[in-house]
This record gives C-alpha cells, structure tokens and sequence, in this order.
C-alpha cells in the first residue's frame, strides 16, 4: 500500500493513499485512534491561537479529540458542530453544504444551547484536514449567522491547493489513484 | 418536546444541571452530554481509569459523543483505541459491517469498522468503552464486532447506566442516571 509520509510536531506518521473519488486519492489522516499525533498537534495549535479567541468550534468527528486536547491545554471551551439533527436538540440551527469532492449535501449542525455559548463571542474553527473548504465555508456562515465571529481556522493540515486563510501544521498534496 | 426542567448529574468533582428530556411520552431522561465538556471527560476518564482492567491492552469505542473520553482514558492508560464509526466512509476498505438493534427513539444504527482498523483489534484484550448504555443493545453490537474482529473482551465500561440495568453482560459503570 502506498504511504505518504508526515511529520507533526515531531511525530513522524506513514499515512496511507487512499482513493475517496473519481481520480483522485488522499493521504489519509486519522486522529481518531491516535492520542500522540492528537496531542502533539493540539500543543502545537495552541502556540498558534489567535490573539482574543474565546471558543472553539469543531465539525464532529474525526477532528473532536483534537478539540478536546486543545481545550484542555488552552482552558477554552469547545462546540462541536454536528452533521445530524438530535431528536434531543433544543432550537437547533442548520446549514447544508455541498462537498466539492463527493458532490453530496452534507447538514451542520448547533444545538441551540451550543449557540448561546458561541454568540457575540470570538470563536477559533479546528478541524483536522481543510481540503476544498466547502465544511470550513460552511461552518463560518454557520457561526456567523448565530452572532459569532469567526477569528482564525486551526488545522493539522491544509490539503491540495495552499490557504492563507487557515494556519496549518502542514501541507497534505492530493494524489492520483493507483491502478 | 419542552425540556425547561433540568436534573443535576455529578462525576466525581464535576456536576451539571442537564435537560431533562422527553423521549418517549411520559418518559424523560437526564440528557448527558460529553462532547464540548471539556471537565466532565477529563473527570470521568480520570476515575475509569481506576476500573479499567489491568490487563487490558486495547480500548474500543464508537463515534460520536464517547471519542473524548476515549481519547482520554487512552491517553491516561497509555493503551491504543479504536473507534467504530456510525457511517460508512469513501476511504474504508472491506469493513466489518454490524447491525445494532438500538431501542433509542426505535431507530436503528450500524457500525462500521476499517479492516485496517479491526486489524489492531486481533489477538488484543479488549476493554469496550461507552458514555452511557442504557438498554445495552450498541454495548452488545460493539462486543460482537470486537469478537469478529479477533479480539477477546475483557471489560465493559461506561461512565453512567441508565435506567433500570438491563445489559446482560458484566458492565462496570460509575454512576446511575434515573429514567423519570
């Protein structure tokens, strides 16, 4: 199987290419099982903070266990944005957004208790990989339309073309399929 | 469902005032919820810890609102941990596919499991690890596909049971929340 090979915060890691689409493939990143890549990158994203942030916003789920990592070290409380609505919500507030990459509509979500908690307040996105940006866009007209602002994006990495919107760790390239 | 009522649920050091919510008519539950807790996880894992299995060699969960505390008992116990994701994914290759015959609001869940994944669940000890079970049924499906995947379960762990204890399997739990 082929790899690509990473460094984060001085944990080296062999992520495997996978195919997620018609002629394209990715290097895939799992924090999910994985607390030492989790909790280095959390050390190093808090270093990055941006000045006046006072929560954190995280699509579930792969990137949920970075944001608990970066709450405990930053003593900042995190949201997660969900992408199904509870049956248990109270007033929740929705945004579907289109994935460039598998052309299906994919719903954010806030639990309308979690929306008290971000209005009118200086809110960080964390997410583990921004490729398209289409959940990241998402996600800030999510926050926004709730009276949040939107004052920096943390990831792990940026994936495909490079941003000057998101401070990342690092740099993933997309890959073409093997046959 | 109006939920203006609350219900205080305590974790070693750490109480909340949670929702009460209807979920069936005239039944409600204390809503617990881990994900965005940040003190909560970190006081739970901190005391699972303690009930862990010596032997245990690898924990085992399932996305979404266990994956903190996962995280954070793994980190504690410096044991690895794998998570059975609710959703198929584009990347997964030849998972292990497994039905849970869930009773919450009667709608029913699979897990999904990478091979990559089950992988370094063979041949492990496995200690299963959840928020809350209530009647069992995921706790259930969560063992059988540890099995499937080559492990042995050794320990059944949740933060809290609730309601009345109907799993049939060995569970250890901290707390008791009440259906009222």
């Amino acid at each position: 199987m082929k790899t690509y090979p990473v460094e984060i915060a001085g944990v080296r890691r062999e992520l495997p290419v996978v195919q997620v689409g018609d002629g394209v493939a990715v290097a895939l990143l799992n924090l999910l099982g994985d607390p030492e890549l989790t909790e280095a990158a959390a050390a190093a994203m808090a270093e990055r903070l941006p000045q006046g942030a006072e929560v954190l916003v995280t699509p579930e789920v792969k990137a949920v266990p970075l944001a608990h990592a970066l709450s405990v070290r930053t003593g900042l409380p995190y949201v997660v944005a969900r992408k199904t609505v509870k049956p248990y919500m109270i007033r929740p507030v929705t945004r579907e957004v289109v994935s460039i990459t598998t052309g299906k509509p994919q719903l954010l979500v806030l639990d309308g208790a979690d929306v008290e908690r971000i209005r009118g307040k200086n809110v960080v996105i964390v997410d583990d990989v921004v490729s398209t940006g289409s959940t990241l866009k998402g996600l800030r007209e999510l926050i926004e339309s709730v009276g949040g602002r939107v004052v920096g994006v943390l990831a792990v990495f940026t994936e495909g073309s490079p941003r000057d919107d998101v401070t990342a760790l690092g740099h993933l390239p997309l890959f073409q399929p093997e046959e | 469902m109006t939920t203006l009522e609350t219900y205080p649920i305590t974790v070693g050091n750490v109480t909340r005032h949670v929702p009460l919510v209807e979920t069936l008519p005239g039944m409600r539950i204390p809503l617990v919820e881990f994900l965005g807790d940040t003190e909560l996880v970190e006081e739970a894992a901190r005391l699972l810890k303690e009930r862990l299995p010596e032997e245990t060699e690898l924990l085992f969960s399932l996305e979404c609102s266990s994956v903190p505390l996962v995280h954070r008992l793994a980190q504690l116990s410096e044991l690895p941990y794998v998570t059975a994701r609710k959703r198929r994914r584009a990347y997964m290759e030849d998972p292990l596919i497994q039905e849970v015959p869930s009773l919450t609001l009667g709608a029913s869940d699979t897990l999904w499991l990478d091979r990559r994944w089950a992988e370094r669940i063979m041949n492990q000890k496995v200690a299963l690890v959840m928020d809350v079970v209530s009647s069992g049924g995921t706790m259930k499906a969560l063992e059988r596909l540890a099995h499937r995947a080559g492990g042995q379960v050794i320990g059944r762990l949740a933060v809290f049971q609730q309601g009345k204890r109907q799993f049939n399997g060995e569970l250890v739990y901290l707390y008791e929340i009440p259906i009222l």
